[in-house]
């Protein structure tokens, strides 16, 4: 154990050593810098670790197998932000210089960061969370959120409750239990112009920060309302609490349904049995035997290289981890082809992010076949807009229930315009990509 | 020897009065000054303004408006997070009304909005004292903030529910927003903490400030010696909330760049009370000493593993770093319950007697 402790420390030593010694010596080296915001500290630790730890251990096998990407060392780095907006910004500042890619972890951080990517040019990484119009790249140049927005979640999910038929939510009630932050505020504007368009009765119930772990007054108001449907767009310690509540309140579990950020294991670890039914919609599966997940065992976790949890493995949120530090790895792979150079900078891996193209065939050859959706990106297309599963709590694990869903871009589409370019105007002036003509 | 006031007399009330009775405070606040003003612009990189110097001045000037509350007028409160977000706010509002509105008027504007808010919630004041007082101002604290999510208008009806600062320019440069160079901002965030800092000085040093030190020590005895404790209360209330709505339109438009309201919550006011109790009450130079311990050294603590190449991860890094924070805070409480700057003050009264104490 103890062995393992002074392992388990000395990896990211070396790292920062890599990094203390200055851009010089990692030029030198050929490696390329990419740094994480991670959280392991902080009210969401226990959701954040198991993520960061994915992210970490993808970038170690690929250094450990393959030596790099195309021969070109990683040299990955975390710093540490609590999922604290003030620590966000700091870090940003401290590792805009070296890194590659921004990866902000926190909707509040993003939308610090996301004015002044335009100016440092430095691409920012928000997969699957962030500001769902960043799918507009002509708007958003350096913004990605890979490979689905919330929007895209929220639509698939209201196609998978009303079963491929919009029409039949007619006169139904769907509720929105969400965290009262911008991050939970997300889907609301979507789900109203569905209600509006499909006439089911639409209401928010917001869960404030400091009330997450007690939502009894919002399950009270859930119980006299009767919805046909809940819908969660929980957080940390807000998951538990939620399901705890529906279980004691007896809301069929079946009709409560979470977003991608909502189905993380360990929460539901601590609800268990009473959390059975329970499903949320996800653009990652987990699969522990496929070739990527086993050569992670080989050359990170049996090798020693790094630690993780017991029973972690199979956890959505670590898998999820993995496919995160894929898209960038995929980024830079693009990128070092089209500009023909081993270490792309900040700017190659933005050309490198818009060209994605992640096919049946390339996900296969990378060991991650039907771990995630085939999706591709463009210069006017930031998101992917890959779709996603219905996974479903059953007392022990997630499993699949659903075939990959699509959202309905045309639902989505024009909210994305509108909503990027409100943006735009309120942070006039705003660069916008008019060499896009898609 | 360093501090020697032998020789220096003073011929005049006016001498006797003077901001500085010994010269060699005033070098030091020369000193300090060409520091700030000169040797540290020339030598920083933009991580050192953005993550250093600008939180700094700005926490320093937060805790300089609750210290005018708490240290001088004796009124303590937990509001100060939210009266920084009305400043924040009401700078929002004038800006995006009013876009051909100077940044600086839109600044100086917006901590009148505080001013106001603060001046309502300090109304309990004239009937209650101490911690019942804390309580109400506990209750501003939560309503703003609660104001600042529900009311939509304040935020312009973003999806997100956050306030993004645009770019502003004074004189064709970007002072404000993503396109500002830090050490534009950090020259703008200076100067007005200099300016409001020179006129706490003053204020406090005169006729208003000693009536909020009556009232402070004993406001029965400062009522029967004629002094209106309604209207000392309120002025205390009122030139703290416009310095600390100041402090929070600079926090988030030269500094944040964004702001969601749960950035404007208790820990926020807590943040600044404690550099208040820290730096020492009372006390001009202590905000500045206390902004110092705790904002700037867990940032300077978190940059040690990696600068001498020290095997720790970021995150254990950061819970080392909470601890030592923590028990420094504990360390210079003990060492001197008054606060840094009584601590600065006994040093110095020490090498004025140096090397011959009696």
């Amino acid at each position: 154990m103890k062995k393992n402790l002074i392992r388990y420390a000395l990896l990211p030593a070396a790292l920062a050593l890599a990094t203390a010694f200055g851009g010089a010596a990692a030029f030198a080296e050929d490696s390329i810098n990419v740094t994480n915001l991670s959280y392991r500290t902080g009210p969401f630790a226990a959701t954040g670790t198991p993520i960061m730890n994915g992210q970490r251990d993808y970038m170690i096998m690929l250094n450990e197998r393959d030596g790099g990407i195309n021969g070109v060392k990683i040299s990955y780095d975390e710093c540490e932000t609590g999922y604290n907006t003030e620590k966000g910004a700091e870090c940003y500042e401290k590792t805009k210089a070296s890194s590659i890619v921004t990866q902000p972890w926190s909707t509040g951080i993003t939308l610090q960061v996301l004015p002044k990517s335009n100016v440092d040019k430095i691409p920012i990484l928000a997969p699957g969370y962030g500001f769902s119009p960043m799918a507009d790249g002509k708007v958003f140049q350096w913004a990605f959120n890979p490979p689905a927005s919330y929007w895209d979640g929220a639509s698939m999910i209201l196609k998978n409750i009303s079963e491929g038929n919009l029409e039949s939510l007619k006169g139904k009630k769907v509720v929105l239990l969400h965290l009262d932050a911008p991050y939970g505020k997300e889907p609301i504007p979507l789900l109203q112009a569905y209600a509006e368009k499909y006439g089911f009765t639409f209401l928010p119930i917001p869960v404030g920060v400091k009330e997450m772990q007690n939502q009894s007054a919002q399950w009270l108001q859930i119980r006299r309302e009767r919805p046909d449907f809940v819908l969660m767009w929980g957080w940390g310690a807000m998951n538990v609490g939620a399901v705890t509540e529906a279980a004691k309140t007896k809301f069929p579990m079946d009709k409560f349904i979470g977003i991608w950020w909502s189905s993380h294991d360990g929460d539901m670890k601590s609800v268990g049995e009473a959390g059975k039914g329970y499903r949320a919609i996800s653009w990652s599966l987990p699969h522990s035997e496929s070739p990527v997940m086993q050569d992670i065992k080989k050359y990170v976790l049996d090798a020693k290289k790094a630690e993780i949890g017991e029973g972690e493995f199979d956890w959505v949120f670590y898998q999820r981890g993995v496919l995160i530090s894929m898209f960038t790895v995929e980024g830079i792979r693009a990128a070092q082809e089209h500009f023909d150079t081993k270490v792309v900078n900040a700017e190659q891996l933005r050309w490198g992010l818009e060209n994605l193209k992640l096919d049946e065939a390339r996900l296969k050859e990378i060991g991650m076949d039907g771990m995630i959706g085939p999706f591709s990106t463009s210069c006017s297309n930031h998101a992917g807009h890959a779709g996603a599963w219905m996974l479903q709590w059953d007392g022990a694990k997630f499993v699949k229930v659903s075939d990959l869903l699509q959202a309905d871009q045309d639902m989505i589409a024009p909210l994305v315009e509108t909503e990027a370019k409100k943006y735009a105007d309120a942070n006039a002036p705003w660069p916008i990509n008019e060499e896009c003509k898609m | 020897m360093l501090y020697r006031t032998v020789g220096q007399f003073k011929t005049s009330y006016h001498a006797d009065h003077a901001l500085f009775p010994v010269k060699q405070d005033a070098w030091l606040l020369g000193l300090i000054l060409l520091l700030a003003f000169v040797v540290l612009p020339a030598t920083a990189n933009e991580f050192v303004f953005k993550a250093l110097l600008i939180p700094v001045l700005i926490y320093a000037l937060a805790s300089l408006g609750l210290n005018i509350l708490t240290g001088y007028a004796g009124q303590l409160s937990l509001g100060t997070g939210a009266f920084m977000g009305v400043g924040a706010y009401a700078c929002y509002k004038l800006i995006t009304i009013f876009p051909e509105m100077n940044i600086v008027v839109a600044i100086a504007l917006s901590g009148f909005f505080s001013a106001a808010v603060g001046m309502a919630f300090g109304l309990p004041s004239l009937r209650i004292k101490g911690f019942y007082l804390a309580i109400a101002t506990l209750a501003a604290q939560f309503f703003l903030v609660w104001l600042f999510e529900k009311w939509a208008w304040l935020y312009n009806y973003n999806s997100s529910g956050a306030i993004q600062v645009p770019t502003l320019t004074m004189f064709g440069i970007p002072v404000v927003g993503p396109n500002a160079t830090a050490i534009v901002q950090y020259y703008f965030v200076l100067v007005v903490v200099c300016l409001i800092t020179w006129f706490s000085i003053n204020i406090t040093r005169g006729r208003i400030g000693r009536i909020w030190k009556a009232v402070r020590d004993m406001d029965i005895a400062a009522e029967l010696v004629g002094i209106n404790l309604m209207k000392a209360k309120l002025s205390a209330f009122a030139v703290s909330s416009y310095i600390v709505g100041i402090a929070g339109a600079l926090f988030v438009f030269l500094w944040r760049g964004a702001a969601e309201p749960v950035l404007f919550d208790i820990q926020l006011s807590f943040r600044v009370l404690f550099i208040v109790i820290i730096g020492g009450m009372g006390s001009i130079l202590g905000n500045y000493l206390g902004a110092i311990l705790i904002v700037a050294l867990p940032v300077i603590i978190s940059a040690v593993p990696r600068a001498f190449g020290l095997p720790i991860g970021s995150a254990m890094a950061e819970h080392l770093n909470t601890m030592i924070v923590g028990a420094t805070i504990i360390g210079f409480l003990i060492l001197e319950p008054h606060g840094l700057a009584r601590l600065w003050a006994i040093a110095r009264e020490k090498l004025i007697i140096w090397p011959f104490p009696h």
